[in-house]
């Protein structure tokens, strides 16, 4: 912060701004490069607590399945939940266009089993022999 | 943006009005911290996936085939080894290390099982050393 001198005839206190809208437009530029705006694929839900793999993996999405714990069936957070006929149509359609589909089942931890077998039979139907299962790492 | 021009000792000041810009970024600034979504860590499971039928067809990699059930027991999750019922997945993990890894091992989940007690089953096996996992749903 720079004072004028006391010795000119203006003595009004002038704040030097330009080091604090430096740091601003920074935490901006840090704060939008760090969002993550194509993570709307994943909808908000408790994952299994488990430690995964722990390989390095491809950080490529590929296709993002969501079950949550009432059991609805959600490709992206923003859409509205799919049954097995309109998801088999979606998987079919990707399937189709990718030479190594990445499927992620995204299922919340404390629902059942049953839509998370579903989807499973649909995914076997559409000729996907593998699937990795997303887990939340315990802190 | 206002610019002033202001005398002072005989010459000409440009002064820039700032507020607006402050004001403006200060909102940016202030978007993007509610904004910000910090994100779970997460990691995958990745095992092959399969059906009831696919499983049941008798191919040479089924040969000697070691299952662990995921089901229901008097109400209560429970991993089935054999002729073991296993209460938790670090009792599956105990067992499951006494078995050669190099047949594989099939984890197949009962519908009304938590979604995380059986994806423990997955993640016990990987943890026991076993490469090749293969989930079946229970028909």
């Amino acid at each position: 912060m720079r004072l004028v001198p006391q010795g000119t005839r203006d003595r009004r206190l002038l704040l030097e701004l330009t080091p604090m809208v430096d740091v601003v437009f920074l935490l901006i530029i840090f704060f939008m490069v760090t969002s993550e705006f194509a993570r709307d694929a994943r909808a908000e839900m408790e994952l299994p607590l488990l430690p995964g793999e722990q390989m390095q993996q491809s950080e490529e999405v590929g296709l993002s399945i969501n079950i949550d714990a009432s059991g609805n069936i959600l490709l992206s957070a923003a859409e509205e939940p799919l049954n097995l006929d309109e998801l088999k149509r979606r998987v079919e359609l990707y399937v189709d266009g990718e030479e190594t589909p990445r499927i992620t089942i995204r299922a919340d931890r404390s629902g059942p089993m049953g839509v998370f077998n579903s989807v499973v039979r649909v995914l076997d139907e559409s000729g996907v022999s593998s699937a990795r299962i997303a887990t939340e790492i315990p802190r | 943006m206002k610019f002033n021009t202001r005398k002072s000792g005989g010459g000409n000041r440009l002064v820039m009005n700032m507020t607006s810009l402050i004001d403006v970024t200060f909102l940016l600034l202030i978007y993007f911290m509610v904004s910000m979504v910090i994100a779970k860590p997460e990691d995958r499971l990745n095992p092959t996936i399969r059906t009831q039928d696919a499983s049941a067809s008798g191919s040479e990699a089924d040969f000697q085939p070691q299952i662990v059930e995921v089901i229901l027991v008097s109400n209560v999750p429970t991993y089935r080894l054999g002729q073991h019922d296993l209460a938790t997945a670090e009792m599956l993990l105990e067992k499951l290390r006494d078995l050669p890894t190099d047949l594989g091992v099939f984890i197949r989940g009962g519908d009304g099982v938590p979604v995380g007690f059986a994806m423990a089953a997955i993640q016990a096996a990987r943890d026991a050393g076993f490469d090749q996992v293969t989930y079946v749903p229970i028909e």
